[in-house]
């Protein structure tokens, strides 16, 4: 085979052409600093990733780069913790009971196009800018799409599955227990996910809002000391916070619903 | 037993009415009876007074409530539709073209799982409060679920037509005009709202960092200047217009489709 | 082990002049007319009848997931008043759940009987190889072809020693060579563990090849018994031999459809 061939067979595998597009990326970026195209906006791949080297180390605004990390996820997992103990309840609530869902339901209607964001005034007005304001919002947003799903989750489960459990000499409550529940949790895993990720962009939000810690506040910190690097290197830090959550989750889908195949509806 | 079954409807029917009176006449009388102090929780009916106000008075924030709700449908929907325009073609292209997904992928891979609202103070620093940067913003909040939904889309065309597509000599541009594009349409269609839903909170988001005019600055303003009924108003324009455009848009896609199976 | 009926002398399953009316909003639709059927101990019974005949009604009747507008159901001398554990029923879509494997969903029968640990599994196990599908026991279903998936419908059906075995268009949804392959297995399966069945079918092949009995319905609502047919002919049974295809010609005949 020529090398004319095998180039070109190389060049229509994936990996090749993903590497080539990620280390052309790079080298534009570089260059384009090199030869000031960006003005002096941007901040050159070296420059970040010192930056970032060196908040690991020296703290910003008293903490360094990892306890503004851990302070964003705390905030993170106490909101969606306290979506799940509301949301999960109100979902079945509202999908298994008739007088539920038409007291809840309307209500949540009217709160559900509002975006998470527009109550961090509201929020900031009432409990400061302390983690109360943070964790508030957090649920707020983390609770629509939870709710959404369970409901709809349990709401669409076959009914003739119910059917199977009672002849087999299951009872009204075997059809929760067996049959609702496992049969409607890919549904609110779902929810779940889409939960955190909620979660996890409306805590960048608030802390892009008022802060005075998270990774947030990194970036902010970036913007108000005209420092680029800063503000890039937080993205990829928020970047690959989030990368690694929902790599996570999908890694605990696998191993939690093993029948699970994947029927993206 | 019938006479049970048409009270028990009839009492289904009305508990969504009660519901939401209840909420509103509830709000109104924690305010009045100063259960929640006024500075925390504005009335309903304070709200509905700030409206009216907010009609004529550029103060105390220095726009009328139209000029702001027309700047935040500006900076949305130019962004949303930008995001449409790229966001669906670049899409469909990386579904059906190995090479496009190849080097387009793994930039799009990096950006995915970042919240466009990461993006707001950079564009700030580069672009400043204007225009430009929230439009950019909101472009990149709309252009992951329109990327994502066009890609599947293309994806899932079904084998068979392709297949029959290709006995009939058809090369891989005709197959993918008239072929993938069509019948990706429905999962496109499905995206729309959701790209809408992601502008439309970026847009607040943004206003709320930096602006000086728009929905969010509103609200902003309200806090700072503790005008609570401000806020709260602010908060109302900002989702009911956010509905209203969803059904606009949901308008337009039934018309469009008509005769597409979702 | 004699059958509570067989005790009685009673027959395991009658519905005696039992109507199912279904009411919508403002109208009113009769389902099943005036149908009085019994049913032996150990009898393999099929209900023979196109789409839309009113079978699967009374399959749900007779289940208990229905109750009908008037007459009653008996199985087993008692009367049927809702769902329960007194028969054992194979659904037409398989409704085997996905989140438990082979081993669960079988032995689900018995662990809601109440019985340990370790009987469910035995048990269990028992069914599973009697259908054929050892060696899959903690598969998940997803894993397993259609055919396969009836199969645990079936053993999951016989795991809960229902004296009654109700089959409803069981193998409707596999292919043509399954689906012979499947009626092969239950006659097998029968002949090894004998139970009362009722199947239900829109397949004359299927009927003739499976029941003692053979009971026709119209193809129109309001359903309506039309004819028993008596199958005398010896199992295995060959689709091809003279008596069989003498059966199949007295049926299609007499309904006038073709089936």
């Amino acid at each position: 085979m020529s090398w004319k061939n095998k180039v070109s067979i190389l060049l229509k595998k994936k990996i090749v052409l993903n590497l080539i597009s990620v280390i052309s990326f790079l080298i534009i970026w570089d260059s384009g600093v090199r030869y000031g195209i960006f003005g002096h906006y941007m901040p050159s791949p070296m420059e970040v990733i010192k930056e970032l080297k060196k908040i690991v180390i020296e703290p910003i605004s008293g903490k360094t780069l990892f306890e503004h990390i851990f302070y964003s996820l705390r905030r993170v997992m106490i909101g969606f913790g306290i979506s799940l103990v509301i949301g999960i309840p109100a979902g079945v609530l509202m999908a298994g009971n008739l007088y539920a869902r038409a007291i809840i339901k309307p209500v949540f209607e009217l709160f559900k196009p509002m975006p998470p964001i527009a109550w961090i005034s509201l929020a900031i007005l009432w409990f400061g800018i302390g983690e109360t304001s943070k964790v508030f919002i957090i649920v707020i947003g983390a609770l629509v799409p939870l709710i959404i799903n369970t409901y709809n989750g349990i709401r669409l489960v076959d009914e003739e599955l119910y059917d199977v459990i009672r002849t087999l000499g299951g009872n009204r409550r075997d059809e929760i227990i067996k049959v609702m529940f496992p049969a409607s949790f890919p549904a609110i895993f779902a929810g779940m996910q889409i939960s955190l990720s909620m979660a996890f962009s409306t805590v960048l939000a608030a802390e892009l809002v008022g802060a005075r810690e998270g990774i947030g506040f990194i970036i902010v910190m970036g913007m108000k000391l005209s420092n680029s690097a800063l503000i890039i290197g937080g993205m990829i830090v928020i970047g690959l916070v989030a990368w690694l959550i929902s790599y996570g989750i999908s890694y605990t889908e696998r191993w939690v619903c093993p029948w699970k195949r994947d029927l993206s509806s | 037993m019938a006479n049970r079954e048409k009270k028990k409807k009839m009492v289904l029917n009305v508990l969504p009415y009660i519901s939401v009176i209840s909420l509103f006449v509830g709000w109104q009388l924690v305010v009045t009876l100063d259960i929640i102090p006024n500075v925390l929780l504005a009335s309903p009916i304070q709200v509905a007074k700030m409206f009216i106000y907010k009609l004529s008075h550029a103060q105390p924030d220095g726009f009328v409530l139209w000029v702001h709700t027309v700047v935040s449908l500006k900076e949305a929907l130019l962004g949303y539709f930008l995001a449409l325009v790229i966001g669906i073609p670049l899409g469909m292209l990386m579904g059906w073209f190995k090479p496009v997904e190849g080097l387009v992928g793994p930039i799009f891979e990096m950006l995915r799982p970042m919240p466009a609202i990461a993006w707001i103070p950079l564009t700030i620093f580069w672009f400043g409060i204007g225009l430009t940067g929230k439009v950019f913003i909101i472009f990149l909040s709309g252009l992951v679920a329109c990327v994502i939904n066009s890609y599947t889309g293309v994806k899932m065309t079904n084998p068979t037509l392709i297949r029959m597509a290709r006995t009939y000599g058809a090369t891989n541009w005709e197959i993918f005009f008239k072929i993938c594009v069509p019948s990706s349409l429905p999962m496109v269609f499905g995206g729309l709202q959701v790209a809408l839903a992601a502008c439309w909170t970026t847009l607040v988001a943004a206003e709320m960092i930096a602006a000086d005019s728009g929905l969010g600055f509103m609200i902003t303003m309200g806090r700072r200047l503790i005008k609570t009924d401000l806020i709260m108003l602010g908060m109302v324009m900002v989702g009911l217009t956010g509905v209203v455009i969803s059904v606009i848009i949901d308008k337009i896609e039934t018309r469009l489709i008509a005769g597409v199976r979702r | 082990m004699e059958t509570r009926s067989q005790l009685l002398n009673k027959p395991a399953v009658e519905c005696v002049g039992v109507n199912k009316i279904f009411k919508g909003k403002g109208y009113e639709t009769s389902v099943l007319d005036n149908i009085d059927l019994s049913v032996a101990n150990n009898e393999f019974v099929v209900i023979l009848g196109p789409g839309q005949a009113g079978k699967t009604t009374l399959f749900r009747l007779i289940a208990g997931l229905h109750l009908p507008t008037s007459g009653q159901i008996y199985v087993n001398g008692k009367e049927v008043k809702g769902p329960g554990s007194h028969v054992g029923v194979v659904f037409q879509r398989y409704m085997v759940f996905p989140w438990k494997t082979v081993l669960g969903n079988v032995k689900m029968g018995p662990q809601l009987a109440g019985l340990s640990k370790k009987e469910q599994r035995v048990k269990a196990m028992h069914y599973i190889e009697l259908v054929g599908l050892n060696g899959f026991e903690n598969s998940y279903p997803y894993q397993l072809s259609g055919g396969m998936k009836q199969r645990v419908g079936i053993a999951r059906a016989y795991a809960n020693d229902p004296e009654i075995l109700l089959m409803d268009e069981p193998f409707g949804q596999l292919d043509a060579q399954t689906r012979i392959l499947m009626e092969q297995e239950t006659v097998r399966i029968w002949e090894k563990e004998k139970r009362t069945v009722l199947f239900v079918t829109n397949n004359i092949d299927e009927a003739i090849y499976l029941g003692d009995r053979i009971i026709t319905m119209e193809g129109k609502l309001p359903g309506r018994i039309k004819k028993s047919y008596q199958v005398d002919l010896p199992r295995p049974r060959d689709y091809m031999e003279q008596g069989f295809l003498d059966l199949r010609h007295s049926i299609i005949s007499e309904s006038k459809l073709t089936l």
